[in-house]
C-alpha cells in the first residue's frame, strides 16, 4: 500500500473512478491544466483530456447548473468548488434543482452529482477561504454530506459517494490536505456512507468530531486521559445522514456528550446532534451535553486560532462534562 | 370544578415528613383561603396548615396518625367557579393574568384569500390559545431538586423521591450516588435537602437484636419528635466526647435579689424565676469564654464561633424534650427573658411552637427544676459544644467562716465536648457562671 496524503488519495480516487466509468467527468475552476489550486486534480487533464476534465469560467452557479444537466443525462459529474466559501452562487442550483430532482421526477431521474469543495480554517486564509458551512447543506433534504478526516476515508468515501444514487456534497478539510497521511490501498474500495468510526474508545465521555477537528479532539482526549478522563472519540465521516446508532450506543455507555465543530455555534451541526441525542438517550445523560465550536462571528483572519475549537478549548469541556 | 392538589409543604427547615395530628376540616367542607385545615407534627414542631385557596375539600388523602412525606398530596380541593370552561383548564390560571385569554378573538368565517401562490389563511388553529399564560407553579412547593436525567430515571426506578435526597453534587445537584445511598435506606442528614452539608454520619452499627414479643406488650412507633430526639441524642453521644463538670452554687445572694425584684417583675407581667438569672449568668460567662458560644461543623472540620447569643432552653412537653431558642439573650433584660421563656414554654407545651423559635442555638440550659437531683450531666445539644444542667435548690449545711450554717445550695452539672473544649476551659467557664450567681450584682456592674 502506498503512503499518501489527502490530496493524493482524492486524486487517486478521481483517477480510479474515471478509469472505471467514462461517464465520470470533472469540472471546476482551474481543475484542468493547472490541476486545481490544491493540485487535487493534477494529471487528470493529461490522462483524460479536456472533454472529461473541464476548466470552467468563474461561475459556481454555472458549474453546478451544468453538472445538474449532465447528471440528468446519466453522466456522473464531479464538480470542484474551489473553496466552500464560494459555493453560495450555486446554492440555488443545489437546493432547488440538484437536491430535488429525484423527488420532483417521482424517482425517474436521479441526478448523480458529487460536489467536492475544500472547507475549514487554520490555513491563514481569512474569511473568504476558511468557512465550514456544512449545516446549510445538512438542512437541505435530498443531498448527502460527507467530511473525511484521513486519506483512506477520503478515497473510500469519495468512491462511495459516486456509487450512491443521491447527490453528495463532499467537504474536504483543507487543513488536512497535506497534514493527514496514511496507507491507501490501490484500486477501488469504498468506505460506506452513514458509518461513523470510533477512533478512540473510552468510557467517560463521548466526543463527536469530524474533519480537521478530529485531531484536536484526539489531542484533548489524550490530555484528558492523563487526568483520568477516558474520552471516546467518534469521527462522524458522513455528516448526513449521520450514523446515529454509533453515537447513541456510545452516549448510552458514557452518559456524557461533547460535540466539536469549526462552524459557528448557533444552528451549527452541534445543535442537531445534541437534539438527536437528547431525543434518543435522554435518560442516559449524566450531564448536560456540551458544544465546543467556532463563534457566532465572521471567520477572523487575525484571531483564527482563537476562533477554532482547538484542543485547549476541548480539554476543559471534556473534564467539566466528565465531572459534572 | 377544577381540582387543586395541595402538597405537604416543607413546613420546617429541611423537614422531610410530617404526621397528621388533627384534621380541622371534613371532606365536603367549604374552606376559605388560609382557613386552618390540618395540624401536622414534624420532627421540629406541630404546625397548623391553612387552606391554600378558597374551595371545597374534595379529598383528605391521609388520616390522623399517618406520616406524610413532604411533597405528597395532602388535600384535594375543588376550586374555581365551576362550569365546563373551568374544568377544561388543566390548572387554575392566576386571577390577575390572562387578559388575552379573557378576550378571545371573535370567530371569523375562514375564507381562502386570493394569492398568487398557495393558500394563505387569516387564522390558523391554535392561534387564539397561544397567548394564555402558563399556570403558575404552586406557591407552596417550589423545591425543585437538581439532577441529571439519568439520575432522575434511577430515582424513579428505585422509588426514591429526589426532594428527600440530600445532594452532594456540584451546585446542589443530587448525584447517582446520593440516590443509591437514599435507596439503601440511609436517611437524609439532619439538615435535610434544604441545607446540604450534613454532619458526618456515624459508622453504621451492627443490627440490633430484636426483643421477643409478648402478648401483653404494647408497641408504640417511634415517630415525629421522638424520632428526632432519638437521632439527635444518639448522634451527640456517638460523636461528641462528653466530659462532665459538677459544682455547687451558694444561692444566698441570688435568692435575695430574686425576692427583691419579684414584685417589680410581676408589675410588668412577668413571673420571675431563677432561670432568667441563670441565662444572664451564662451569657456573661460566654462573653468571657467565647469558645463556648459555638457549634461544630464536622463536615468542614471547623469550630463555628457565634457572635449572637441564642441560648437553648430545654422544655419538657408531652411529645418529648424540646429545645427552644431564646434569641439574642444578651440584649434582653432579666424581666424580658422571664417573659420570653414563659412564652416559649407555653407554645412548646401546646405543640404550637413556630420554627423561628427552634434551632440555631449555641449553648443550652436544661433545668430539671424541683426534680433535679444531685447530679445529672446532660447530653450536649448537638452540634453545640456545651450544656448546663440545673438542679434543685436545697437547704443544706454550709461552712461560713468557721461555722456551719444553713445555706441555699444548688448544683450545676455541665457537659462539654472535649474534642474542642479542654477540661480547664470548661471548668473556667463553669466557675465563671458560679461566680456570677453567687454575686449576681456583678451582672449589673459588668453590664456593657
Amino acid at each position: 500500500m502506498a503512503q499518501m496524503n489527502m490530496v493524493q488519495s482524492i486524486n487517486d480516487a478521481l483517477r480510479v473512478a474515471m478509469r472505471a466509468d467514462a461517464n465520470v467527468v470533472v469540472l471546476g475552476e482551474d481543475v484542468g491544466k493547472v490541476g486545481g489550486v490544491f493540485r487535487v486534480t493534477q494529471g487528470l487533464f493529461d490522462e483524460f483530456g479536456d472533454e472529461r476534465v473541464i476548466d470552467t469560467p468563474l461561475s459556481e452557479n454555472g458549474i453546478v447548473g451544468c453538472a445538474v444537466g449532465m447528471g440528468l443525462y446519466g453522466m456522473k459529474p464531479i464538480c470542484e468548488i474551489q473553496f466552500a466559501d464560494f459555493i453560495w452562487p450555486a446554492y440555488d442550483q443545489i437546493v432547488n434543482e440538484l437536491a430535488k430532482y429525484r423527488y420532483r421526477s417521482g424517482g425517474d431521474h436521479s441526478c448523480k452529482v458529487v460536489i467536492r469543495t475544500p472547507v475549514g480554517g487554520g490555513i491563514k486564509g481569512g474569511h473568504y477561504h476558511s468557512q465550514h458551512p456544512e449545516s446549510a447543506f445538512i438542512h437541505v433534504p435530498g443531498i448527502k454530506v460527507v467530511c473525511p478526516s484521513n486519506p483512506y476515508d477520503a478515497k473510500g468515501l469519495l468512491l462511495a459517494s459516486l456509487a450512491d444514487p443521491d447527490p453528495v456534497i463532499f467537504f474536504e478539510p483543507k487543513r488536512l490536505y497535506r497534514a493527514a497521511k496514511g496507507d491507501v490501498p490501490e484500486g477501488a474500495y469504498t468506505v460506506p456512507l452513514e458509518s461513523a468510526r470510533v477512533v478512540r474508545p473510552g468510557t467517560s465521555v463521548t466526543v463527536l468530531a469530524y474533519g480537521a477537528m478530529l485531531y484536536e479532539a484526539l489531542d484533548a482526549a489524550a490530555k484528558a486521559a492523563e487526568k483520568g478522563v477516558e474520552a471516546e472519540v467518534i469521527d462522524l465521516r458522513t455528516l448526513w445522514p449521520v450514523d446515529i446508532n454509533t453515537i447513541i450506543d456510545s452516549v448510552k455507555r458514557t452518559g456524557r456528550l461533547v460535540v466539536v465543530h469549526e462552524a459557528p455555534r448557533t444552528l451549527g451541526f452541534g445543535a442537531e446532534l445534541l437534539s438527536l441525542v437528547v431525543e434518543r438517550a435522554f435518560y442516559h445523560l449524566e450531564a448536560a451535553p456540551v458544544r465546543v465550536t467556532g463563534f457566532d462571528t465572521p471567520f477572523p483572519y487575525a484571531l483564527e486560532m482563537e476562533y477554532m475549537p482547538l484542543s485547549h478549548r476541548i480539554l476543559p469541556a471534556l473534564l467539566d462534562t466528565a465531572r459534572a | 370544578m377544577s381540582k387543586f392538589e395541595f402538597k405537604l409543604p416543607d413546613i420546617g427547615e429541611g423537614v422531610a415528613e410530617g404526621e397528621i395530628v388533627n384534621w380541622l376540616v371534613n371532606e365536603g367542607d367549604s374552606v376559605s383561603e388560609n382557613q386552618e385545615m390540618v395540624e401536622v407534627m414534624t420532627d421540629k414542631a406541630t404546625v397548623t396548615i391553612g387552606a391554600p385557596k378558597t374551595g371545597k375539600v374534595a379529598e383528605r388523602r391521609f388520616k390522623v396518625g399517618d406520616t406524610v412525606p413532604v411533597g405528597q398530596v395532602l388535600v384535594v380541593l375543588d376550586v374555581g367557579g365551576g362550569g365546563a370552561a373551568a374544568a377544561a383548564a388543566p390548572a387554575p390560571a392566576p386571577a390577575a393574568a390572562a387578559p388575552a385569554a379573557a378576550a378571545p378573538a371573535p370567530a371569523k368565517a375562514e375564507t381562502t384569500v386570493a394569492s398568487a401562490v398557495g393558500d394563505l389563511r387569516e387564522t390558523l388553529p391554535g392561534m387564539s390559545k397561544s397567548a394564555a399564560p402558563a399556570p403558575a407553579a404552586s406557591d407552596y412547593f417550589s423545591d425543585k431538586p437538581l439532577a441529571a436525567p439519568a439520575t432522575r430515571k434511577l430515582a424513579r426506578e428505585l422509588g426514591v423521591d429526589l426532594r428527600t435526597v440530600s445532594p452532594s453534587g456540584s451546585a446542589g445537584r443530587v448525584t447517582r450516588e446520593d440516590v443509591e445511598r437514599a435507596s439503601s435506606g440511609a436517611r437524609p442528614g439532619p439538615a435535610g435537602h434544604a441545607a446540604p452539608a450534613p454532619a458526618a454520619a456515624p459508622a453504621p452499627l451492627p443490627e440490633a437484636p430484636r426483643p421477643a414479643s409478648r402478648a401483653t406488650d404494647e408497641r408504640v412507633p417511634v415517630r415525629g419528635m421522638r424520632k428526632r430526639i432519638w437521632e439527635n441524642m444518639a448522634r451527640s453521644k456517638h460523636t461528641a466526647a462528653h466530659f462532665h463538670y459538677i459544682d455547687e452554687v451558694n444561692c444566698a445572694e441570688l435568692i435575695a435579689m430574686r425576692d427583691r425584684f419579684k414584685p417589680h417583675a410581676e408589675r410588668s407581667g412577668a413571673k420571675l424565676t431563677f432561670l432568667p438569672f441563670l441565662v444572664k449568668a451564662v451569657v456573661a460567662a460566654l462573653k468571657r469564654h467565647p469558645r463556648l458560644n459555638s457549634v461544630i461543623d464536622e463536615a468542614a472540620m471547623e469550630h463555628v464561633l457565634r457572635h449572637q447569643y441564642d441560648i437553648g432552653i430545654a422544655i419538657s412537653t408531652d411529645a418529648g424534650l424540646m429545645v427552644a431558642a431564646l434569641r439574642d439573650a444578651d440584649r434582653l433584660s432579666i424581666v424580658e427573658i422571664a417573659k420570653e421563656i414563659e412564652r416559649l414554654g407555653a407554645a412548646a407545651k401546646a405543640g404550637k411552637i413556630q420554627k423561628e423559635d427552634l434551632g440555631g442555638t449555641s449553648f443550652t440550659i436544661s433545668s430539671l427544676g424541683k426534680l433535679g437531683g444531685l447530679m445529672a450531666p446532660p447530653i450536649i445539644n448537638y452540634p453545640e459544644v456545651g450544656i448546663m444542667g440545673v438542679h434543685a435548690m436545697k437547704r443544706k449545711p454550709v461552712v461560713k467562716g468557721d461555722q456551719i450554717v444553713v445555706g441555699d445550695v444548688m448544683n450545676l452539672s455541665f457537659s462539654f465536648d472535649h474534642r474542642i473544649i479542654d477540661g480547664d476551659v470548661g471548668a473556667g467557664f463553669a466557675q465563671e457562671i458560679i461566680g456570677y450567681l453567687e454575686q449576681p450584682d456583678r451582672l449589673l456592674v459588668e453590664m456593657s
